[in-house]
């Protein structure tokens, strides 16, 4: 199955500057609809006000994490089934294992290149 | 029975003895002198006036060159990125590498302004370690309520942070994990 370019992919992180390369390899990947929010509040208000088919989410962010907000989306019925991919440099195998116990698709460390998150995409959105 | 309260009673009139109460209030004068003569050498005013604010003004600058720097770079890779495939475009990308390679030169000013940093760190270090022996600290068993409540929302929420050393699961474990 061929990635859908189209599908709207939101990128939550308190660095702009990392939402800046996260859209930037995006677009190198030819997806053209980004967005953006600075936490997980802001995330979750987006997220019930249009239907992204990927969130990239920081893990450490105020005042909600990106931890939050995963279990945020995986409780909600209507958002449950939205592909999620981890994007953080929380490394420890503890942050790595709740993240997949709370339904996380995939998980990247930073500092990371344009292959992993290619990779990783086409993995959770099948290409 | 009778001697015991004798030698007790002997005991309390010696500690009461006005030799005894001189010689204990010259060691309590001593302990003060040499307290004050700590306290002068921490230095505390000179760090809350002078060091503190300094090291606050440091790294809010390396903030800023690391911020401003990282713009510039960005700025010039997406300038690069836009460029049309025409017969300028060799020099164009030169012209943005230049830039590229300017900017980075924010690295040896903001090393030697991190430097001046941990100098005063080491020398706060220092001090306190030497006034903590003076004066045989001994650390209070509770920490104050906000930082109790950022400790208990960092193991709630695993905030671990960047580990020290680079990242504690490489990617390729976390992938296994995913496999």
């Amino acid at each position: 199955m061929a990635l859908d370019l189209s599908m709207p992919i939101l990128v939550v992180d308190d660095y702009q500057t990392m939402v800046r390369i996260i859209r930037n390899l995006l677009k190198q990947l030819g997806f053209e609809e980004v967005d953006d929010a600075s936490d997980g509040t802001a995330a979750l208000s987006k997220l019930k006000n249009r239907k992204y088919g990927l969130v990239i989410s920081d893990w450490n962010m105020e005042p909600m994490t990106g931890y939050e907000l995963l279990r945020h989306v995986r409780a909600d019925e209507s958002l449950r089934t939205t592909p999620f991919i981890m994007v953080t440099a929380e490394s420890k195998t503890e942050n790595v294992i709740a993240a997949k116990k709370a339904g996380v698709n995939n998980y990247i460390v930073k500092p990371f290149n344009a292959a992993t998150l290619k990779s990783k995409i086409e993995a959770v959105c099948g290409a | 029975m009778m001697g015991s309260a004798a030698r007790i009673s002997g005991s309390v009139a010696d500690r009461l003895s006005p030799q005894s109460m001189i010689t204990e209030l010259m060691e309590i004068a001593d302990y003060i002198s040499h307290m004050r003569t700590e306290i002068a050498a921490l230095r505390a005013n000179e760090m809350t006036r002078d060091r503190i604010p300094m090291a606050h003004e440091e790294l809010g600058n390396v903030l800023q060159a690391t911020a401003g720097a990282t713009n510039t770079i960005m700025e010039a890779a997406e300038a690069m990125l836009a460029l049309p495939d025409d017969a300028g475009y060799r020099d164009s990308v030169e012209a943005q590498i230049n830039t590229i390679f300017e900017a980075c030169a924010f690295q040896d000013i903001t090393g030697q302004r991190i430097a001046k940093v941990v100098e005063a760190l080491r020398n706060f270090e220092l001090r306190l370690a030497r006034f903590a022996s003076a004066v045989r600290a001994r650390d209070e068993g509770g920490i104050d309520a906000r930082e109790a409540e950022r400790q208990e929302r960092a193991d709630r929420l695993l905030l671990n942070g960047p580990q020290p050393n680079g990242p504690a699961t490489a990617q390729d474990d976390i992938d296994a994990l995913f496999a």
